[in-house]
């Protein structure tokens, strides 16, 4: 080496003065020469030292982001409460591909036989129910007990991660909507599916969020698939402008004890 | 001894079982061992501390709160780690990730922050090497080691561990021992096991709890003499004995009341234990 940086260039190089070809040109040489670095090394300051390395580590460790993550963010969700809410089961690819088998399933039927557009009109709101039922509980995430544990309100990850869930299955139901040869008339499951959720989440507040949903679901589902097994006109029923109206009821009554519950406003109060 | 957590009179039922059975005690700082046999209501217990679940009755109190009102259950939870039985691990989370996972749980939203304090607690339990590998990848001791780590975080004040040696073999055991100690300083540590040994090595103080009730709190040292006089070495079995097995030396250890010229030992802690245990069991079936 024949040559070494003086220690007016090391100072300009390591505040930032030294610009372009002069800059590289150092650098490319402290690279090289130990004695150099050493000057550099020693014109740092270690609270700046380390902010560097903690900076790179931080880039290094930072945790993959999911699809899920990266949808939720995009809509001005935090990272963190983004990373919470994606790791919902009923986000993950599995539980997906059933909700839509199910649709699927609905969307055959209503096309093959006569009473078909009345087993959809009958799955299609129960399927972001389930969905909400599969985000959050005992059974159902893997670190429930710690995140019950956890300061971290469960009212607000429950409230997260249904909102998540329900765009989502809801968006599914809604393309397959399409698909059922009634027209707008396939869109009467949206009000019954909006009741349906509020009501889960009401009796979520006695019981554990599966549970609260199969129960609602079961109650709703089953004996409308009954009636349809036994040939009764339900498409008749599901269709009625009362069936509406009483779902609209629901839902503003739903929505009233939900906002009037202190927990649930203080979760949605949270501003993270 | 200042006291960290109480619990006065609890019981809590599932079903026909009564779990806990009118259980008191309190615990300071330093490390307490919870020992008990299985169904003895251990898990309960810790989960009841660990403000997961409620009793039917009776009163909790960490650091003075109250875990039935709200609002200082969650400063009760600001100020715990919590090591579950089984704990749970997100599907195809790294070693990072899932810990990064419960730090948001724990508030922490900061990210380079955060990050930092998931190093620290990462190196803490020597697992640094394999933090970028998935959890579900890895042997059942480092699991436990994850969680224990993810328990760590944000240096809680009152911690929390059920049965964290279970599954570990000798070597992990020992690495254990040495974090659980050092999370012991200056904090409180409620250590469920069924590792007599363990409780000997780290505890100040201990819990034996059966069918729900407290049959003993003290120090190791009080627990062990509880068979005080009442342990003996003979070349044969002799009937009469509470419980008798045979030694690695090839000589049988007696628990019980012993014949006139026995050749007395000092008591282990395990003795004591058993002892306790054995004399309850029995006591209960009369």
């Amino acid at each position: 080496m024949s040559w070494h940086v003086s220690e007016q260039l090391v100072t300009s190089y390591v505040t930032g003065e030294l610009q372009g070809a002069r800059a590289t040109s150092v650098e490319a040489h402290v690279m090289t020469c130990s004695l150099c670095r050493n000057a550099v090394n020693a014109e740092v300051s270690p609270e700046r030292l380390r902010g560097i390395w903690s900076a790179v580590e931080d880039e290094v460790d930072a945790p993959r982001r999911s699809w899920a993550e990266r949808v939720l963010t995009s809509f001005g969700m935090s990272d963190s409460d983004a990373r919470l809410v994606s790791v919902a089961p009923s986000l993950h690819a599995s539980w997906l591909l059933s909700l839509a088998a199910v649709l699927g399933f609905a969307v055959w039927a209503s096309n093959a036989k006569s009473g078909g557009t009345a087993l959809f009109l009958i799955l299609a709101p129960i399927v972001p129910v389930l969905a909400v039922g599969g985000s959050y509980g005992r059974g159902i995430d893997p670190t429930f007990e710690v995140s019950v544990a956890s300061p971290y309100p469960a009212m607000r990850l429950v409230m997260l991660r249904s909102t998540a869930v329900v765009a989502v299955s809801g968006a599914l139901a809604l393309v397959a909507s399409f698909f059922v040869p009634t027209g707008g008339d396939a869109a009467a499951w949206l009000l019954p599916c909006l009741a349906l959720l509020s009501i889960t989440l009401v009796v979520a507040r006695w019981f554990t969020l599966p549970i609260a949903a199969a129960g609602v679901a079961a109650c709703y589902a089953l004996p409308l698939l009954a009636a349809l097994v036994n040939d009764r006109d339900v498409s008749r029923l599901l269709l009625s402008a009362s069936l509406q109206w009483v779902a609209l009821a629901l839902v503003v009554g739903s929505f009233a004890l939900l906002t009037h519950d202190p927990m649930i406003r203080s979760a949605l109060r949270r501003n993270r | 001894m200042s006291t960290a957590a109480a619990v006065i009179e609890l019981r809590r039922r599932f079903g026909r079982t009564q779990a806990l059975d009118g259980a008191t005690f309190e615990i300071g700082a330093g490390v307490t061992g919870l020992l008990g046999p299985n169904g003895a209501g251990k898990t309960t217990l810790l989960r009841i501390l660990a403000t997961v679940a409620a009793p039917d009755s009776g009163a909790v109190s960490v650091f003075g709160r109250d875990p039935s009102a709200a609002a200082q259950r969650v400063e009760i939870r600001r100020r715990l780690g919590y090591l579950p039985q089984d704990p749970g691990f997100q599907r195809g989370f790294s070693v990072f990730e899932f810990i990064d996972y419960v730090a948001i749980l724990k508030e922490m939203t900061d990210r380079q922050q955060r990050h930092a304090e998931v190093r620290r607690v990462i190196d803490a339990v020597d697992l640094t090497s394999v933090s970028g590998k998935r959890v579900r990848a890895l042997s059942g001791g480092m699991r436990r080691r994850v969680a224990l780590a993810s328990s760590l975080l944000g240096e809680p004040q009152f911690l929390v561990l059920d049965e964290p040696t279970a599954g570990l073999d000798p070597e992990q055991r020992l690495r254990f021992r040495e974090l659980v100690s050092h999370a012991g300083e200056g904090r409180a540590v409620l250590l469920s096991t069924h590792q007599t040994e363990d409780v000997a090595a780290l505890c100040q103080d201990v819990v034996v709890l059966d069918q729900g009730r407290v049959l003993f709190q003290g120090t190791p040292s009080d627990l062990s003499a509880v068979a005080a006089g009442r342990v003996w070495l003979a070349d044969e079995r002799v009937s009469g004995a509470e419980l008798v097995w045979r030694t690695g030396e090839g000589r049988f250890r007696h628990l019980g009341l012993p014949p006139s010229g026995a050749d007395l030992v000092d008591p282990t802690l395990e003795d004591g234990y058993l002892l306790l245990v054995g004399r309850f069991a029995e006591e209960a079936a009369a």
